[in-house]
């Protein structure tokens, strides 16, 4: 038999077409596992001994017990101590995801030291005004800037944190005007704890988280606070037993809260831990409204550390005209550094050991340490230790000192969540006091130390204005304000789930949009009187009608105020 | 998974979760990302996206004062034996653990076809776009006992297996016998209000087994007929109405998600 080339072919193409109906290109195709296993675009996970530890979470004063898994010494995944206190075994998602924050894209890690530190100095020598504006009062930090400006010339200690804490356990009605009560305000296993007890009324014009989950939902439109807390302070009784919130601070609610009985009571001033005797002659707290407008010539804003965000047009107005000197110490760009000459980086939770200021719905005074599960990148400040050196105050471990201070008042117990015991402080030694602090633990004073806070009246400014005739909306807040770096993979999770509104996002019912010629997802921006800024806009059928609501961002802020009125505008 | 072991006693690992209580602050999702090493991508969308478990936010329809909304963990439902997802995929990347009830999903077997996204009627599945990346220094925060996975393939929940299979080497280390084992997902360990709960159906003594036969309870898309393992609770008529499966050729009248 003869071949030809064409038989060749044919026997090729055949055996081809038939190794087609064989296992084999089957078994080479399951075998591409063989490479995409070890496929070189994906990172290896670290390998190393398996620790446990313990720290507190400093990103808000909530300051929630924390337990890390460690591989060697990094942190892999953070998680809530079940036995603690305070926090009962809650993080929320931002505490969940703070071991990534040491990592972050936009994190400052360079900053102008000597120059900041010859501007400051200069303007000091001149006699000038210089201030310290801090967004965490309470700290240790804190009162080594006020010893520091009690030491300056001219020094003010500047503070915007709350004035009363709030006891919700005590309370059988909470009425709350915009305050997410259930959505990160306080510490949220203690509200977690205390919410089965108490009737919880949301007024407030978005169905928010906590409306959702409220025991009833007022949508009352902002300015309408006050008339609202009219008509129901009858309902609430005046034993004491209910308690009112407002989303424009405490003073807004102080009235309606004395009259029903709540302050000493469910209300209270804000709990603080004792100090060392030679502390108490520092400079007093001045609310930045309480300063005199174009007065301060040197301005250092402690940021590492916040617990909401004062806008900048009224802090720009303090400002002297000619040449202020303005330093913020920040881990990020997206604050004052917008506005400030000078921006020093800080350290970033969990890098460096500090202590937390009381919680907001703790009447008993805490204190407990952050204590730094990995190392700082070189080249970063604290601002405590920069601001003492320029104040010319003796060095010193100011947190041990302030520990010791708590020892020797012999007041409350420590609780430690490595063994998740409780020890009294008299039965402890300083060392052993120290040792336990550092070990995460968590002091807790006697609650009989509360007192009643003082009564303020909040300074109310009009709603309505001239100006206003063509901002058609009111601007609302969607919720707390957040940290200023949030970790990239919580913002990936909240952009595609369409769970949170961006930090630059506002939000507007379809109708609204439609006024406005805006469509889901374009550029605009968002203008009030105080001025405008660049947001993206998403549009949001579950809104109602003439209200705006807005991310948290701090350009956005710095143009927002409680009840404004706002128009969005292409961009 | 191979199942040349298998234990003389299985388990039928399941969730439930109560939608009532549930605030929607999405600690769920994000411990989920942690523990399974999701990659923080950061051109995704409500499209591309790459999740194991999304919260979703569901409403009763009405405008004003009458809306109520609800928020609904979603992740893999875990079917039964019928999964949709296991009798599409050509490559067996896909299987049902008799074991745990457990379903499973190898990302070296996937060829990325995408048959068992489009198979799967709870959208639960969720393909890889992109090469898993960090931002530089990020990588150090990895889980250590979840591998990442590379671009090209499907991914979803698998129950925190890689917490399944250290609870199982727990229980080999202490002596104890082959069978079920108790161990929490990162999403039960997470969940700050407690709505979501964990454990084996089988066992009629397991409070999750109990709460799936009480009142309230229900599952989604049931006329479907996968049989499920996450049961959700809810009081509320609208959020059982969104939940139910309409018949073919029946619009859903009632909600909104």
């Amino acid at each position: 038999m003869k071949s030809t080339r064409r038989d060749l072919f044919l026997f090729a193409g055949g055996s081809a077409a038939g190794a087609l109906l064989t296992p084999a290109p089957w078994r080479l195709i399951t075998d591409t596992a063989l490479w995409s296993e070890n496929w070189p675009g994906v990172p290896a996970p670290p390998r190393g001994e398996i620790r446990t530890r313990f720290t507190n979470c400093s990103l808000c004063r909530a300051g929630c017990g924390v337990r890390a898994r460690c591989v060697g010494d990094q942190p892999v995944q953070l998680t809530g101590v079940a036995s603690h206190p305070l926090s009962r075994g809650v993080l929320c998602p931002f505490g969940l995801t703070a071991h990534h924050l040491p990592y972050h894209p936009a994190r400052l890690k360079q900053g102008p030291h000597e120059r900041a530190l010859a501007a400051v100095s200069a303007a000091i020598g001149s006699g000038d005004r210089v201030a310290v504006l801090d967004l965490q009062p309470g700290r240790t930090a804190s009162w080594t800037y006020r010893r520091a400006m009690a030491a300056l010339k001219n020094g003010v200690y500047l503070t915007n944190g709350p004035s009363v804490a709030y006891d919700l356990h005590q309370a059988k009605t909470v009425l709350s005007f915009g305050v997410p009560v259930l959505d990160g305000w306080g510490t949220p296993g203690n509200v977690i704890a205390a919410r089965e007890n108490f009737r919880l009324i949301q007024a407030e014009p978005v169905e928010s988280r906590t409306a959702t989950l409220a025991d009833v939902w007022l949508p009352v439109q902002p300015g309408d606070e006050d008339a609202t807390a009219l008509a129901m302070a009858g309902e609430l009784g005046a034993d004491g037993s209910a308690l009112v919130l407002d989303h424009r601070g405490p003073a807004a609610a102080m009235a309606l809260n004395q009259r029903l009985g709540a302050l000493g009571r469910t209300v209270v001033a804000r709990p603080e831990a004792p100090v060392p005797v030679e502390w108490r002659s520092a400079a007093p707290a001045t609310a930045l409204a309480q300063v005199e407008d174009r007065s301060i010539r040197v301005l250092l804003i402690d940021e590492s550390a916040v617990d909401g965000y004062v806008p900048w047009y009224q802090i720009e107005r303090k400002l002297v005209l000619d040449n202020p000197v303005v330093v913020t110490f920040t881990a990020s760009h997206g604050g004052y550094a917008r506005h400030a000459q000078y921006a020093l980086p800080t350290a970033v939770y969990p890098e460096i050991s500090e202590d937390i200021p009381t919680a907001i719905d703790s009447v008993a005074a805490t204190f407990r340490l952050s204590t730094a599960l990995i190392a700082p990148p070189a080249g970063i400040v604290n601002p405590a230790e920069w601001i003492a050196t320029l104040a010319g105050l003796a060095e010193g471990d100011t947190i041990r000192e302030r520990a010791d201070g708590i020892h020797d008042s012999g007041r409350g117990a420590i609780y430690t969540p490595a063994d998740g015991k409780t020890v009294a402080v008299k039965d402890l030694t300083a060392e052993a006091f120290w040792k336990s602090l550092g070990e995460a633990g968590c002091w807790i004073d006697e609650p009989r130390h509360a007192r009643a806070p003082e009564t303020t009246t909040a300074v109310s400014e009009p709603h309505a204005h001239d100006s206003d005739v063509d901002l058609p909306l009111v601007a609302w807040l969607a919720g707390p304000s957040s940290p200023p770096l949030l970790s990239p993979l919580m913002t990936k999770l909240y952009q595609e789930s369409n769970l949170r509104l961006a930090p630059n996002r506002v939000a507007l019912h379809p109708s609204d949009a439609r006024a406005a010629r805006l469509a889901d997802g374009v550029h605009a921006f968002f203008q009030t009187r105080l001025g405008r800024c660049g947001v993206d806009v998403t549009i949001d059928p579950g809104l109602p009608a003439g209200v705006v609501q807005l991310g948290t961002a701090p350009g956005i802020l710095d143009v927002y105020r409680p009840g404004i009125r706002a128009k969005v505008v292409p961009a | 998974m191979t199942h040349a072991n298998q234990p003389t006693k299985a388990a039928r690992y399941g969730m439930t979760i109560d939608v009532d209580r549930c605030n929607g602050c999405g600690a769920c999702m994000v411990a989920c990302a942690v523990e399974n090493n999701i990659p923080p991508v950061p051109e995704a969308n409500d499209r591309k996206g790459l999740t194991w478990i999304r919260v979703f936010r569901v409403d009763n329809g009405e405008q004003g004062s009458a809306r109520r909304s609800a928020y609904v963990p979603m992740m893999c439902q875990h079917c039964g034996a019928d999964a949709p997802c296991v009798s599409v995929c050509p490559q067996h990347a896909v299987d049902v653990d008799p074991a745990t009830g457990i379903v499973g999903e190898m990302p070296q077997r996937c060829l990325g076809c995408r048959y068992c996204m489009a198979a799967c009627p709870y959208h639960a599945r969720y393909f890889n776009w992109w090469d898993p990346a960090w931002p530089p220094g990020m990588e150090k925060t990895l889980n250590p006992g979840v591998t990442p996975r590379m671009r090209g393939v499907v991914e979803k929940c698998n129950f925190c297996h890689g917490r399944w299979h250290a609870a199982k080497q727990l229980a080999a280390a202490n002596g104890q016998p082959d069978g079920p084992v108790s161990y929490t997902p990162a999403c039960v360990e997470a969940c700050p209000t407690g709505v979501i709960r964990f454990g084996d159906l089988n066992d009629a003594e397991n409070p999750v087994a109990r709460s799936v036969r009480e009142n309230g309870s229900f599952r989604l898309l049931e006329t479907l007929g996968t049989e499920p393992k996450v049961y959700y609770r809810s009081r509320k008529d609208w959020v059982r109405q969104i939940a139910a499966a309409p018949k073919p050729g029946q619009r859903k009248e009632n909600g909104n998600g």
